[in-house]
């Protein structure tokens, strides 16, 4: 039996900004990467979502660096991260692509509105590359905490590119929906859209199923630490928010509700892009949470 | 550095030292002793952790710091520059030995620093010269005359978490398992 007398435990590193933060920057991604399938891929059908992802994108990736700001000790000297650079650094590729990354967005939505196709195609092709890593680099911040099991992997990049997108897709749905239905001219809804959307989402869901179930399986037969980790998601106190919120409400019920052609309505897909939303944010809580959540020594 | 935790008594005073020196303000400690209690009565003994900042040869806190305030100097004293550091946390996140805390009135991070400033004046640290019994050896390791590389080089010795791959600097003669694992802390 061991008694811990006396331990000194210090603040903890990332709290509720950095969760949100990651949630901002991952739909900006998703709803970017979807705006582009119109634009840069040419797939006509998706057209009419075109304008609204690329302004959902701006302006949500203008809010999420607020989160940081807020987040750091000292604001005031963040232009220190553009001057005393150090490569190795996620934090300092990130300074760099959290300015890129929105001015190319503002540039890429102001063609769009100006019918400018050479010029929307030109800043949708520069903006793919920066959206991916615009959102992957917050993967590797995790990863490279190497203190912490759950973060220290190598599939934490992926699992936030696949879980931006599936939050970009459903933000998207949502709005296109609430647009159509309440501030639209003819206040009627484009089913065929919201199914579209809703498969493509459908896919990258199950995607995202199976990164998180490697990963926690990985977790599992990894080391002590690990090992611990692994079950404080799946029977401690993070069980209901992992298993029940995360993957049930987000994952498994919207999936279920896309693929399935008996329930499948267009009400029913809004209800399920919400609730992937819901899903995705408790991801970023939970992975940041969890992490955090034994002290080291 | 070299902490023979044969000799150590679990008294705090370099904690206190420390705190004195360094100007620690209340709530945050750069290095502490961690006490932990085995076995149930009437088989029961207190096992004794001091802890700080292990200076590593490959601090993953200097790999990651995003403005270089966090930098390891030449003779391998790892600082944090207090006038580049913007408070990201981001060291404290990487840091496996938890030693890293904000500090609560610059909001900057803060961390041992070895007492450079006695370092640099031919002293030891305030914790090295405070610790009653001698338990605290401090010296340049690279120097084979030295009482801590003897020390080091003939006693059976471990730091802490050596599978993290940072390589610490702080090396423990009897160092207790259950007193470096986080376990008692915490369902499983």
């Amino acid at each position: 039996m061991i008694d811990i007398l006396y331990n000194a435990e210090h603040q903890e590193a990332l709290g509720m900004l950095i969760a949100i933060y990651f949630y901002l920057t991952g739909i900006s991604a998703g709803s970017f990467i979807l705006s582009t399938l119109a634009y840069v891929f040419g797939q006509a059908k998706y057209k009419p979502i075109g304008k609204i992802a690329v302004i959902l994108a701006t302006i949500v990736l203008i809010i999420a660096p607020m989160a940081l700001l807020i987040h750091v000790g000292r604001p005031f000297r963040a232009w220190r991260l553009f001057y005393n650079i150090n490569f190795t650094s996620p934090i300092s590729w990130g300074s760099f692509l959290l300015t890129l990354y929105p001015i190319n967005c503002i540039l890429y939505g102001y063609y769009i509105f100006k019918n400018n196709a050479r010029m929307t195609k030109l800043f949708g092709t520069i903006g793919i590359p920066l959206a991916i890593s615009v959102h992957g680099y917050c993967g590797f911040i995790l990863g490279f905490a190497k203190a912490r099991h759950l973060w220290n992997t190598a599939l934490m990049p992926i699992l936030f590119l696949v879980s931006a997108i599936v939050s970009g897709i459903a933000l998207v749905i949502f709005v296109v929906y609430i647009k159509d239905k309440f501030f639209s001219q003819e206040r009627k809804v484009n089913e065929e859209l919201i199914f579209d959307l809703a498969k493509l989402m459908g896919g990258f869901l199950l995607l995202d199923l199976f990164l998180v179930l490697s990963d926690v399986l990985i977790l599992l037969t990894g080391n002590e630490e690990a090992i611990k980790a692994g079950w404080l998601l799946l029977t401690g106190k993070y069980a209901i928010p992992f298993l029940g919120i995360e993957n049930g409400l987000g994952k498994i019920l919207p999936a279920i509700l896309i693929f399935s052609k008996k329930l499948r309505t267009t009400n029913r897909l809004v209800w399920a892009s919400f609730l992937v939303m819901l899903g995705i944010f408790f991801m970023r809580f939970i992975v940041v949470f969890a992490g955090e959540f034994y002290p080291l020594i | 550095m070299v902490i023979d935790l044969r000799r150590c008594i679990g008294c705090h005073t370099c904690e206190v030292a420390c705190k004195m020196e360094n100007r620690v303000p209340l709530g945050v400690w750069p290095a502490w002793v961690k006490q932990i209690e085995k076995g149930s009565y009437p088989n029961v003994r207190k096992s004794f952790l001091p802890i700080l900042c292990d200076h590593c040869d490959h601090p993953i806190c200097v790999t990651v710091c995003p403005t270089n305030a966090s930098f390891k100097r030449k003779d391998g004293i790892v600082m944090i520059d207090p006038h580049i550091c913007i408070g990201c946390r981001y060291c404290m996140a990487a840091c496996p030995y938890a030693v890293r805390y904000v500090h609560p009135i610059q909001k900057i991070v803060q961390k041992c620093s070895f007492c450079s400033h006695r370092v640099d004046a031919g002293l030891k640290p305030a914790c090295v010269e405070a610790c009653a019994t001698g338990a605290r050896v401090f010296g340049n390791l690279l120097d084979p005359r030295e009482e801590v590389t003897i020390l080091k080089n003939t006693h059976p010795v471990q730091t802490i978490k050596p599978e993290s791959g940072t390589q610490p600097n702080i090396y423990y003669i009897g160092l207790d398992k259950d007193a470096v694992s986080s376990t008692g802390k915490g369902e499983r």
